[in-house]
């Protein structure tokens, strides 16, 4: 063993794994065929080591994280390491054996060989805009399941395993190109990791990386040392888009000097919707909860979930079991998230934020009537960031787990038979307070000269997101439809030609009383149309 | 009486303004004679110290104004204004339904894990965003007319609102302008005073929140730039120069006082912009086509690529948090100057950057007040820089107190002084080398095939090693690193880009097509030339297509035969965009169609430029310029080891200097490491390259 490393070098080797997973990132929006990865950059990648713990990842969805982390684990499970060549490629998304959180996020995994055996894995994943128009009581209806299974072998491509999986696409022709795109990704992320390896040495290298991740674990230590030792419970029930009654969900956060504990003990039976949650998922949510709470430039490792522990019952919505369904995971997932911030909320009130939007996700397909091709388009979207302790909340963003961008209106109406007719933030929808939530979207899409079928999910239809210390909870999300359009049935419809429904989103919770707020922001808010002249009288009380 | 008769105005002059300094350069092409002003920038306007310099410049030499036959200009004003927040009252008109869109931008918050994370405001206040019934399809066709009442009404909401300035932005005006034209014609009406914009001329492109957010800057920007030149124009008159100045625009092009008016979107790099023009003609001269810039100040660092004498194009930028669609030089700006500040974080990692000490107070051992050690200050207590005096003996240095400094960061992570020092630049130099990577390899280009050319005052002393971290041969340290900027607009000709959206396959069919819009790109380029007097035989042309797959989003740029667009231009863009492909991503995909999606024409007016001139070889042993030893601890060498150190100043061309070693000038400090020599070439530039092993 050589010597311990200066912390210098470990440094300087984490900053470079770090920019080979950003650019790993970016090669695949780049190359990407379908807008949910080309405009909506819907896709992460990270590097782990040889035994399958993340060492760096690009931070682009921080859900991601969720099914990168089962990923390398799961297949050296299933595969004897020895027969694992280099230029294999292995492909999976099943949530129950693949290590993956839904079925339309696909991994591409590869190992980097040195003198014969892996000192890495690299990997990235894309969610891809199929299996669509689908029923969610298992996740046998969610789409075709693949465990981590070789497409590449040696280098070379195993068309039939290819050849099943498009043939099981509703959009082959994007998802072949798309996986091209991953696999440029993973093949530029090879052969960085392998210059370093030259470069340094894999000794070095082996023993920079478990110094990165004994250095997050430092940092993440550190950080919640600084948070009062408690147990801090919290308890909500929310309406989901699928679940005929309200969910509800419990946590008890745990601080114990320079340990924490997530607690889900009382969150309900996993249930026949997708609104379940595998246990990979779960972690991801925990992680980004405990990222927000430590230094922001903690390196985005394995090394800091060693500080955590999770209790969650198996056979509940937040450690689903097979056949669970899991394509909905996201609703339960933001919820979660707001949660934990809030019930810290007792120990560090300056330092989380009230509840923020969920996802709000529309689906259209059908045919298209300029191409002749089947086509899909999903987009989710966000809303009203909750209310920060000493200032706002961020007006028409996506939240917590998910970061991806829109699809701009001069791309979705060039590429899909779609227009859209507004796009726009919601008045009095940001919650009221002395600091306001953040406010929602509407988005309204019209179907040109086809019949869509639709379908819009999400969230706060009937509880809003709750506000802080007296601060008023956001909008309510909703849907519109043209005049003349029958209602949606368990969110699914048809848009006929011309007609069209819009996406309202939620808005962000407020912090603190309204009637506490500048009366220059009340007026501010006021001229921009951001409140009504009834809500800055009745709820902010501003007397003129 | 007559007066003696005059050469006809001929000098040329460059201005740099930089927030500490103002540099000044005049050229005489007469005679060659290159000369250097440098003042203190005047921050409440600073075309009081440009006027100032030039007007010293100028009786210094004998000369008046109406000897000036050119001035260029790199400008910040853009910059400071966008970074401070002293933007105009703007309003904005937009299709009904999409007033938000700047204010949405793409629905990302700027970071992932900071829950106190701000976006940055729009340009335009919600309450300016004005909407008007129209709308325009994806195929330029009309789905609603534009309502011209409802504008007119909205025009006058604005005019009462007191707006300075109004952008225009219309969904799809891109491809079909009519009702943004129809828009600014109505709106000149009623507000006649204020700056008027509109998306199709300042960012014609796809994707409305890029282009929208273009729109509102400029518009924000325009009363800012009209008032800064008009400052500057009269002074400049007042001191007798008649020719109004060229500004350097964010993509390395030149542009006349009335284009910056027009489109101050283009100037937000303009300082920088210089400095990596500067590049590329001292690297033409030296042979060296292929060049990494590292500009390398007290708070921050530019890095951009040259290829094959030619900069690279950014192609997605956002400046200070605002997405900018315009043609911009790739660069790319790091957090890391000689006055960065080093610390230990919480999890016991030693961080460099971004957080600067800048020029005031400084480093610790400026003796300023500042107690946090920074990069100047690990440099002086290695013995790298000067441990006395800087610029020449005009500023003293306190080593003991960087010592001091550094020896408590020291403590805490269990290293020695000297080691921790030594730390603070390898952190830096990582840093800095992540973001060279950000511009090379991430683009594909190995940083291994380019000669790093180090300028900015820090540049030179951190150079050697950047360049050995990214494997780096050569490194090129110009004779005068502090000015490059000011000398780059002497040194360039005049450039600048047009640009056609075009959405065809890479097919026969194409042709007539590609062929019309290039013709309509050359003409605009003719008028340009004729408005800037270039005669005909220094006119120069250059075409470029963006392509992609059919499926894509993100394009790549290729280069286009000159003469007729027929099967072998085709061909050629073909092989092009294969090649560049495979370059980037590792494949190409045969069976898919390849599309073009934008036009581009570069056009040059050549110019007389500063001759950099070629010095004979030394006459002196390079032993004359041998000031004395200094010890300074180098890793490279284990530890404390003797540097022979050289004044600059005495160094002339075959000189060869041996690493370890170090070569101090009045603004700068070069490093030569074991292994390492410096060679000087002919236009006195310092050469360091790796010894064969």
């Amino acid at each position: 063993m050589t010597a311990r490393l200066d912390p210098i070098t470990v440094e300087v080797i984490g900053s470079a794994l770090s920019t080979i997973v950003e650019q790993m990132g970016k090669a695949i929006i780049r190359a990407a065929y379908s807008a949910n990865i080309k405009e909506r950059r819907d896709c992460s990648a990270a590097i782990f080591d040889p035994e399958g713990r993340v060492i760096a990842q690009a931070e682009q969805i921080p859900f991601h994280l969720g099914s990168l982390l089962g990923i390398t684990t799961e297949t050296l499970k299933r595969v004897d390491p020895a027969g694992i060549a280099p230029g294999d490629v292995f492909i999976g998304n099943d949530a129950h054996t693949g290590g993956g959180t839904h079925l339309n996020d696909i991994v591409f995994l590869e190992p980097v060989f040195i003198g014969g055996g892996i000192v890495a894995w690299v990997a990235n994943l894309a969610h891809h805009t199929d299996f669509v128009d689908r029923g969610h009581a298992h996740i046998f209806q969610e789409g075709l399941r693949i465990p981590p299974i070789r497409l590449y072998r040696a280098g070379h491509l195993q068309q039939d395993v290819m050849d099943l999986v498009l043939l099981n696409c509703q959009v082959p022709h994007e998802r072949v190109n798309d996986f091209r795109a991953q696999m440029a990704a993973n093949r530029l992320g090879v052969q960085r990791v392998e210059a370093l390896h030259a470069r340094y040495g894999s000794a070095v290298m082996r023993q920079a990386g478990a110094m990165l991740l004994d250095y997050s674990e430092r940092k993440a230590r550190a950080g919640i040392a600084a948070i009062p030792d408690g147990r801090y419970v919290f308890r909500h029930a929310f309406d989901t888009s699928l679940w005929p009654e309200l969910l509800e969900l419990a946590v008890a956060v745990e601080v114990q000097g320079e340990a924490i504990t997530f607690d889900f003990t009382g969150c309900p039976p996993q249930n026949r919707t997708g609104m379940n949650m595998v246990l990979t998922a779960l972690q991801a949510i925990v992680y980004y909860v405990v990222k927000t709470l430590i230094d922001a430039d903690t390196p985005a490792n394995s090394g800091f979930h060693r500080a955590v522990r999770i209790v969650a019952p198996p056979g509940t919505v937040v450690n689903a079991l097979p056949p669970a369904a899991v394509y909905s995971r996201h609703e339960v997932a933001q919820r979660l998230a707001d949660m934990m911030l809030s019930a810290l909320a007792q120990a560090i009130p300056d330092r989380v934020i009230a509840a923020s939007t969920g996802i709000t996700v529309m689906t259209t397909s059908g045919m298209h009537p300029r191409t002749g091709r089947f086509y899909a388009y999903n987009e989710s979207m966000g809303g009203g960031m909750g209310a920060r302790a000493a200032k706002d909340g961020l007006d028409g963003v996506h939240m917590h787990l998910t970061n991806s961008a829109n699809i701009p209106v001069e791309a979705l109406e060039s590429e899909y038979p779609l227009m859209v007719e507004a796009y726009e933030l919601v008045q009095d929808s940001g919650g009221p307070g002395r600091f306001r939530g953040g406010m929602a979207i509407r988005r309204k899409v019209a179907a040109v000269d086809h019949d869509a079928t639709v379908n819009l999910g999400g969230p706060n239809n009937i509880v809003p997101a709750w506000g802080l210390d007296g601060g008023l909870p956001g909008g309510l999300a909703h849907i519109e439809l043209a005049e003349g359009m029958p209602a949606l049935r368990q969110r699914n419809g048809v848009i006929g030609a011309g007609q069209w429904a819009a996406a309202v989103t939620s808005g962000g919770g407020g912090y603190g009383d309204p009637r506490l707020r500048d009366r220059d922001l009340v007026r501010r808010d006021l001229r921009e149309e951001r409140i009504s002249p009834r809500a800055a009288r009745k709820i902010y009380g501003l007397e003129e | 009486m007559a007066e003696p008769a005059r050469a006809p105005a001929a000098l040329r002059i460059g201005v740099d303004t930089g927030g500490t300094f103002t540099d000044v350069c005049l050229y005489d092409p007469a005679t060659g004679a290159l000369s250097v002003w440098k003042l203190s920038s005047t921050a409440h306007d600073p075309s009081e110290a440009i006027v100032a310099g030039i007007v010293q410049g100028l009786s210094g030499n004998g000369h008046a104004g109406a000897d000036v036959a050119y001035v260029g200009h790199g400008t910040t004003v853009a910059t400071n204004a966008l970074i401070q927040g002293r933007l105009a009252r703007a309003g904005m008109i937009t299709t009904a339904g999409f007033r938000d869109v700047i204010e949405i931008r793409r629905q990302t918050r700027p970071a992932l894990y900071d829950l106190q994370v701000e976006k940055p405001r729009p340009p335009a206040s919600r309450d300016l965003r004005l909407e008007v019934p129209e709308r325009i399809r994806f195929d330029g066709s009309v789905a609603a007319p534009l309502d011209a009442d409802a504008l007119r009404t909205a025009a006058r909401r604005l005019r009462e609102a007191g707006v300075d300035a109004v952008a225009i932005c219309f969904l799809f005006a891109h491809l079909a302008p009519a009702h943004e034209q129809q828009a600014l014609a109505i709106l000149r009406e009623e507000l006649p005073d204020a700056f008027l914009c509109a998306s199709h001329e300042v960012a014609p492109e796809y994707r409305e929140y890029e282009r929208f957010s273009t729109t509102t800057l400029n518009a924000a920007l325009g009363p800012v730039m009209r008032f800064y030149l008009g400052r500057l124009a009269p002074r400049l008159r007042a001191a007798g120069i008649t020719h109004a100045p060229h500004l350097t625009q964010s993509n390395g092009g030149v542009i006349s006082s009335e284009a910056a008016a027009r489109l101050p979107v283009r100037t937000v790099l303009s300082g920088p912009a210089a400095g990596v023009m500067g590049a590329i003609a001292l690297g033409t001269v030296a042979g060296l086509p292929d060049i990494i810039t590292f500009d390398m100040g007290g708070t921050s660092t530019d890095v951009s690529l040259i290829n094959g004498g030619r900069a690279v194009m950014a192609t997605e930028a956002e400046v200070h948090g605002h997405a900018l669609k315009v043609s911009m030089l790739d660069i790319h700006t790091v957090g890391a100057g000689g006055g960065s500040i080093a610390r230990v974080d919480a999890g016991g990692h030693l961080k460099v950057g971004p957080a600067s000490a800048g020029a005031d107070p400084g480093p610790v051992c400026y003796g300023l007040g500042n107690e946090e050690p920074t990069v100047t200050d690990a440099n002086v207590v290695l013995g790298i820089q000067n441990p006395t005096h800087l610029l020449g003996g005009r500023m003293s240095i306190d080593r003991a107190a960087a010592e001091r400094a550094i020896a408590r960061l020291a403590d805490r992570l269990g290293l020695d002084t000297m080691r921790t020092a030594q730390g603070i630049l390898s952190v830096v130099t990582a840093n800095m080398a992540k973001a060279i990577r950000v511009i090379s390899v991430e683009r594909g280009h190995d940083p291994r095939d380019y000669v790093l050319m180090a300028f900015g005052g820090a540049g030179p002393v951190h150079a050697a090693r950047l360049a050995r971290e990214l494997e780096i041969r050569r490194v090129l340290v110009p004779r005068s690193p502090g000015i490059l900027c000011a000398m780059g607009l002497l040194l360039t000709d005049l450039r600048t880009d047009f640009a056609a959206g075009r959405m065809v396959p890479l097919a026969p069919a194409s042709l007539p097509g590609l062929g019309d819009g290039f013709a309509a790109l050359q003409a605009q380029a003719e008028s340009w030339f004729e408005g800037e007097h270039i005669a005909p035989a220094d006119r120069a042309t250059a075409r470029r297509a963006d392509m992609r797959y059919e499926g894509q989003a993100h394009e790549l740029t290729i280069a286009c035969p000159d003469g007729a667009l027929d099967d072998v231009a085709l061909a050629s863009l073909r092989q092009g965009f294969e090649e560049a492909h495979r370059q980037v991503y590792g494949y190409i995909a045969p069976e898919e169609p390849i599309r073009i999606v934008a036009l581009r024409l570069e056009a040059t007016g050549c110019v007389p430029k500063a001759a950099l001139p070629v010095h004979p070889p030394a006459t002196t042993p390079v032993a004359d310029a041998h000031i004395g030893t200094r010890e300074a601890w180098l890793p490279e060498a284990g530890g404390a080891v003797a540097c022979a150190l050289y004044d600059r100043a005495g160094l002339g061309p075959g000189h060869r200097i041996p690493g370890p070693a170090i070569v101090e000038q009045m603004d700068s400090t070069t490093l030569i490491l074991p292994g390492q020599s410096a060679l000087v070439d002919p236009w006195l530039n310092l050469l360091v390259e790796e010894d064969a092993a």
